[in-house]
Order: C-alpha cells, then sequence, then structure tokens
C-alpha cells in the first residue's frame, strides 16, 4: 500500500514538475499538433478577407484558431465548418502563411487547404483539388483619389504600376495591361495594400471578394470592376476555387460530394452574408494618433502576449546559444590527444562543428526555419510544435555565432592567466573552470547582450512558420484594421523598448561586475565602520 | 651535506632553429638559494619554464626527489603543485581578488577544504604584508603590491622549491624594493628558490650560488663573492663590467 502511495505521489510531483517546465510554453500559446482521427485540419492565413479573416471573438461562427486565443471567420470558415460535419470530424484551423500552405499540406501539417486557392496546373502536380466552391472575377484595386479611379477597362491601366500576390495567377495576366510596368510581385494583401496607398503601385489585381472588402475597410481604396469584354482573360481554373488535399486523400470523394450539393446561387447568398460579417474598423476618421491609442487598448492583450513570446524566444535562444558556444569554444582549446583514437575522435567532431558553424552562419534565419519546421516532418515524419521549432532554431543560430565570439574570449584571456593556473597544477579542465571560462564569460558578455537584441528583432523572421511573437500579431492586428502605419508604430516602439531596456539592464551588470577602480585596504574600512 | 632535491642533466631545448640551452646540468640541494644572471636571450628564462614544464623539452632529464619528471605516466599536474612559481607579469587571476587568487589553487589542487585554504591564505597574506588587501581585485592593486600577493599565492601551496622569473623586471622603481625584501625573507627561513633576475646586488645578497649563463649554456656558476669579485670566465668578467657599469 505504502509502496503505491508513494509511486502515486512520485507520479503527481512529476505531472507538477513538467507543468511547471511547460508553462511558458502554454502561456505564450504554443500548440500541441495532434493530428489523431477526429480531427480536421485545415489551413487557411486568416488574412484574406472576405474568404478568410482572424477576429478577437467568436461572433458569426467564427472558429478559435488553434494556438491562439484568435478566431477565423469567413467563406472558406463557413465552407470548411460544412466539410467538418460532412466528415464528421472536429475543425480545427490553423493560420498559415499563403507561401507555407503547400509545405504545411505535403508534410501532413494540415489536412486539408480552404484558404481561396485556385486549382492550377502547378498546383495539382503537388495535391489534389476538389470541386469548385466559388468562382469569382478579377478586379483591380486603385486609390479612390488616383488617376485611375474611373478606368473602365485593362486599356485605361496603359503605363500603370500594377503588382499582385506572389505565385497566384493574378500576377500572371498583368502583362495583358499595354505597356503596363509590372512591378515585383508581393507575399501578401498587407503589403500590397501599403504600397497602394502609399502610391508606390498604381494598382493591384484581386478577386471581387477581396476587392469589395478592401474598399470597404478603407475610403481611400477603390475597386474597379471590368465588363465581360474590357476585363482580363481568364481560364476556368484560374478564377475558380477549390480545397486542396493531399494526393490520394480518401476524404475527397466525401469532399466532392458534399460540394456538388452546393449550388453557385448558395455560393453567391453565402459569399454576401460573409461580407456582412467582415470586422469593419469604425475608427477611421480619427487623427492617427487616436488611432494609434485605440489599437494599443483594443490589442493590449494580443500585443503583450506577443512581446513575451518574442523575449521568450529570444532569451531562451540566446541562453542556449551561449551555452552552445561556450562548449564548443573549449572543445577547441582541448589540446590535442596523444592516444591516436582520441585524437581520431576530436578530429571528426573539430569537422562537424565547423560545419555547423559555417552553415548556419552563411544561411539566413528564415530559410533556416523553413527547412526545418517543414523538413523534418517531410524527413522524419516529424511534427515539430511552433514554439520548440522556433526555440531550435534560434538557439542553433545563435550557438555558431557565439562560438566565435567565444572564440575571440578565450583569445583574449592572457596567456599568463594560462601559466599561472598550470603552474599552480590545475588541469586544463579546472583551468577553464576557474580560471578562464570566468573571464571569458565577462569578455563576451557586451557581444552576448548583442546577439539578445539582434535576437528580440530577428525573431520577427518565424512568423514565416506561424509562430505568434510580436511581428506576427501586428500583421494579424493590421490584416484586421487595414492600418497599417498606426499597427506597426506600436509594434516598433514595443520592440525599441524591449531592445533599449534590455542593453541598459546589461549595461549595469556590466558595471557591477568590474567593481571599482580604487580598493579601500581593510584596515580603512574598519576605521569607517 | 646537504640533501639534492632537483637535478637537470642534459636539458635541451629549441624554438624552431634557435637552440635556446644546449646540454644543461643543474644540482639544487634543499635550502638553497641559486640566482641565475645573464644577458637577454642567454636562455635563463626558457630554464626555469622548463623545469615547471611550461616549456617541453626536447630532452635530457628532469630529476625531482629521485625520479625522472620527463618519463611517460609521471602525474604532471602533481609536480607542478612542488614546485611554486612567481611571474614577471605576476598572472594573477583576474577574475579572483587577493584572498580567492591563493585559495583556489589549494582547494581545486590540493584539495583542502575551505577554511584550511583561507587560514593559510590569510598567513601567506601577513607574511608579505598584504593582509589588508584580501578583498582587492588585481585591477585594483599595483605591480608590487600584485608581485607580493603571487609570492603569497606560490608559497600557500606549500611547494619544495620556489621559482622566479623575473619578479622584478616589470615592476617600476619603487616597488622594486618591496618584492625583493619579501624575497629576502624567505631566504632568511632556508626556502629553497631558484631567482632569475637583473638585480646584481640583490643575487650578490641573497644567494648562496650565482649561475651566469650565456648563449645557452651554464657559462660559470659559484659562491656570489666569486662570481661577482673574481669571475674566472672572460665573458662573465665581461658581462658584469657591462651591467655594473
Amino acid at each position: 500500500m505504502r509502496l503505491v502511495k508513494k509511486k502515486i505521489t512520485i507520479a503527481v510531483l512529476l505531472m507538477m514538475l513538467s507543468s511547471i517546465f511547460l508553462f511558458p510554453l502554454s502561456v505564450f500559446g504554443a500548440e500541441k499538433e495532434d493530428m489523431a482521427n477526429g480531427e480536421f485540419i485545415v489551413g487557411m492565413e486568416a488574412a484574406y478577407p472576405p474568404f478568410n479573416w482572424t477576429q478577437s471573438d467568436d461572433s458569426n461562427g467564427a472558429v478559435l484558431i488553434q494556438g491562439s486565443n484568435q478566431y477565423a471567420n469567413g467563406y472558406d470558415v463557413a465552407v470548411a465548418k460544412d466539410l467538418a460535419k460532412t466528415l464528421d470530424k472536429k475543425l480545427v484551423i490553423v493560420k498559415t502563411a499563403w507561401d507555407g500552405l503547400l509545405p504545411a499540406l505535403t508534410s501532413g501539417k494540415i489536412d486539408a487547404i480552404v484558404a481561396g486557392m485556385s486549382p492550377t496546373d502547378e498546383r495539382k502536380e503537388q495535391i489534389d483539388f476538389s470541386n469548385n466552391y466559388y468562382t469569382s472575377n478579377l478586379v483591380m484595386m486603385v486609390r479612390s483619389d488616383g488617376d485611375f479611379a474611373s478606368a473602365k477597362s485593362i486599356d485605361d491601366f496603359t503605363g500603370a504600376k500594377i503588382t499582385a500576390q506572389l505565385g497566384t495567377f493574378h500576377y500572371t495576366v498583368i502583362p495583358q495591361i499595354p505597356e503596363v510596368q509590372q512591378q515585383q510581385a508581393m507575399q501578401n494583401f498587407s503589403a500590397m495594400r501599403v504600397a497602394l496607398e502609399s502610391a508606390i503601385i498604381d494598382g493591384y489585381v484581386t478577386e471581387r471578394p477581396e476587392g469589395v472588402t478592401a474598399q470597404k475597410a478603407n475610403s481611400h481604396f477603390k475597386m474597379v470592376e471590368f465588363s465581360q469584354d474590357g476585363g482580363f482573360q481568364t481560364s476556368e481554373e484560374d478564377t475558380a476555387i477549390a480545397v486542396g488535399v493531399r494526393k490520394g486523400d480518401p476524404n475527397l470523394a466525401a469532399i466532392n460530394e458534399y460540394l456538388n450539393n452546393f449550388s453557385v446561387d448558395e455560393q453567391n447568398a453565402l459569399m454576401d452574408k460573409e461580407i456582412g460579417f467582415q470586422p469593419m474598423s469604425d475608427d477611421e476618421h480619427q487623427a492617427w494618433y487616436r488611432q494609434i491609442a485605440a489599437i494599443a487598448m483594443e490589442n493590449a492583450d494580443l500585443f503583450i502576449r506577443g512581446a513575451g513570446m518574442t523575449l521568450f524566444i529570444s532569451l531562451i535562444g540566446t541562453i542556449v546559444g551561449t551555452l552552445i558556444g561556450l562548449l564548443i569554444g573549449v572543445f577547441r582549446t582541448i589540446p590535442e590527444s596523444e592516444n591516436k583514437f582520441l585524437a581520431f575522435i576530436y578530429r571528426i567532431i573539430s569537422f562537424l562543428v565547423t560545419a555547423y558553424i559555417e552553415i548556419f552562419r552563411g544561411t539566413p534565419m528564415i530559410v533556416q526555419a523553413m527547412v526545418l519546421y517543414y523538413g523534418t516532418a517531410l524527413a522524419f515524419g516529424l511534427n515539430l510544435d511552433r514554439t520548440i521549432a522556433a526555440l531550435l532554431i534560434v538557439s542553433i543560430n545563435t550557438g555558431a555565432y557565439m562560438s566565435e565570439i567565444v572564440r575571440g574570449g578565450i583569445f583574449s584571456v592572457d596567456i599568463g592567466q594560462f601559466e599561472a593556473a598550470q603552474a599552480i597544477g590545475m588541469t586544463h579542465r579546472q583551468t577553464m573552470i576557474k580560471v578562464v571560462l570566468p573571464q571569458v564569460i565577462r569578455n563576451i558578455l557586451p557581444a552576448t547582450g548583442n546577439e539578445f537584441v539582434i535576437n528580440i528583432k530577428d525573431t520577427s523572421v518565424l512568423s514565416v512558420i506561424s509562430v505568434s511573437e510580436l511581428f506576427f500579431q501586428g500583421s494579424t492586428v493590421s490584416q484586421q484594421n487595414f492600418m497599417y502605419f498606426q499597427t506597426f508604430a506600436i509594434i516598433c516602439v514595443i520592440y525599441f523598448v524591449l531592445t533599449f531596456t534590455i542593453t541598459r539592464i546589461l549595461r549595469f551588470v556590466e558595471t557591477k561586475l568590474d567593481g571599482p577602480d580604487a580598493y579601500v585596504p581593510i584596515s580603512n574600512q574598519m576605521q569607517v565602520e | 651535506m646537504s640533501e639534492k632535491i632537483l637535478e637537470v642533466n642534459h636539458l635541451k631545448k629549441s624554438f624552431g632553429e634557435n637552440e635556446v640551452l644546449k646540454d644543461i646540468h643543474l644540482n639544487v640541494n634543499i635550502g638553497e638559494v641559486i640566482s641565475i644572471i645573464g644577458s637577454s636571450g642567454s636562455g635563463k628564462s626558457t630554464l626555469l619554464r622548463s623545469i615547471n614544464l611550461l616549456e617541453k623539452p626536447d630532452g635530457g632529464e628532469i630529476i625531482f626527489k629521485g625520479k625522472n619528471v620527463l618519463s611517460k605516466g609521471y602525474n604532471l599536474p602533481k609536480y607542478r603543485t612542488h614546485l611554486g612559481m612567481v611571474f614577471q607579469s605576476f598572472n594573477l587571476f583576474n577574475n579572483m581578488n587577493a584572498l580567492d587568487n591563493i585559495i583556489v589553487g589549494q582547494t581545486t589542487v590540493l584539495k583542502r577544504s575551505h577554511a584550511d585554504a583561507k587560514k593559510e591564505a590569510n598567513e601567506n597574506l601577513k607574511k608579505v604584508g598584504m593582509e589588508s588587501f584580501a578583498n582587492a581585485k588585481p585591477s585594483q592593486l599595483s605591480g608590487g603590491q600584485k608581485q607580493r600577493i603571487a609570492i603569497a599565492r606560490a608559497l600557500s601551496m606549500n611547494p619544495d622549491v620556489l621559482l622566479f622569473d623575473e619578479p622584478t623586471s616589470a615592476l617600476d622603481p619603487e616597488m622594486v624594493g618591496e618584492v625583493l625584501k619579501t624575497i629576502k625573507e624567505l631566504a632568511k627561513v632556508h626556502m629553497t628558490m631558484i631567482i632569475v633576475t637583473h638585480e646584481m646586488e640583490f643575487a650578490r645578497e641573497v644567494s648562496d650560488r650565482v649561475i651566469f649563463m650565456d648563449q645557452g649554456v651554464i657559462a660559470e656558476q659559484g659562491p656570489p663573492e666569486q662570481i661577482f669579485e673574481n669571475p674566472k670566465e672572460a665573458r662573465t668578467r665581461e658581462f658584469l663590467q657591462r651591467f655594473l657599469k
């Protein structure tokens, strides 16, 4: 009996311990991506109204976005809900960047793409598509006070600066405009809206539902519709929108059967309804500083969580990275062994370490994030938690830089320190631990602080794997309120406060560590007392 | 007859093409104070550093208490605890205060308890006249003060032999005295010491034997009176004339 009790106590203790360990992860919105049966995991941008958008409550039938406290809604969400019901599974919505949708599907992180995606031949090579669940027309978004506001056909855009979203057929039709100045394709609609508003471009090609939304949200925008003859020539394959699934997915038949009964009239009715549900900002006509204040108040919780996540990832990443750097730095000081086998092992590890440093210093972190997150899923079937993936990437990346910094730190410790330790009879290990490393740590402190500040800023690239750090939260909010400058001004200030505070704290620690320049002998100190 | 503690035979050392030590022979008896003099580049520092193997000799043997320390499997760190070393540039551990500099070797290498190590450290701090600077960081001390702490650090390991590598060369003139005074005190209690130095007056006063090195060999050795007043070798005379002028 006692033994059993003891075991239970230990189990409870272990659970408590592990929950403490996992606590920060759960607080900062880490998620367990369980692909158990009974879940229909759907990927979408949640930033392409009226097909899909993000909102902060569950009104109008919105669905909670996995790993966040925000909700997705829109035409796609309504369709996805019906599909999940048809398949008799629980709907899970994962917010994924447009570029990340295909890899997320093929690597098994999601089960379907319901994201206003057209079934192009290119995409069909990688994934299967269902029957259409919507068909749309191409329109042009322009500034309502601009030269092109009254355009009627694509010929009226002669010589205009036009762009569209990267990887869409919207972009490939642009050359149909005479003498058009086709601009670089852009990552997302937010970027294009900012570019349009700031007159970097004259217009962007989009589909009617998105156009209606943008026009409704921001009075500076106007949607130009074209008649049958005056518009872009498109194939039905492009304007159609379908559900993407993995090749050979057994659920496809059931999905198609459902969609066959989803008439065009029903589609249009649903679209009209969803456009009406779109969250609108009523702050639009206020002064910009009032808008900033309003955005800050409304989204304070989101921004604090985002800042917390950013700090958490960069802090852990910097600490783990510094430990990796110290480990490698110390490894490199080990004198070559006279034992041939050990010397051989040493050389192999040494080669691997060099390869690690060169590769991770020589490639962008954004690319590393993509490769690690989607690559592990494709190659090993490993489904990494996003936050864990983020921590791994930042740690490994920082480790590569820190090992070089530590090398410099060890190098700058006077040779006399090593000799004095040796002369006293210390072994290499004792010398390192007692004498050299404490000085190395002092030497690398400024560089480590620098790395920390860099990490705070660079974690923003992790938004590509949908880690809900500060920049990601900023994008989410701005995609809802269409006020990019106002939102990112807040994000900018938060980043600066974070980095500035940390720089000051580190400076303080340095001065504390160095102590005063002059020393008051003990006897004098006693007199003072 | 005093007992031999250290014996150097056929010791050779080259740095690349440059042969710094050529077939050196040296005996050290317990309680003996030996000064090594000679011009720069004569090999005197290299000899000292070879004795505690901060430089690895190319050939020869170093026999300590009857055992060759260059033989395979000899416990080198343990050997070094028997030889205290005082460096020209002090080499106090920058990350510790004076007291910890003296304690750390005792606790990590000799495995003494912290309390014992501290007691030993305080005694030696008193011996070098630095007891009121126990909590000072090296950066807060003058050169002479640092060197006295370094001597206390070496003494606290209870070495059989103390090696001094030009202990006053990096000091301002007014600080040389305090360090030399400390070494003289040690000579009075018959600490075995080998001192590489340029302080001729000091060498004459403190040494039992003076060794003059020239171009990698021991050119002449003998009691200080012989070396300083009646050198046999022409090059010893030449060196001293140049030096004492």
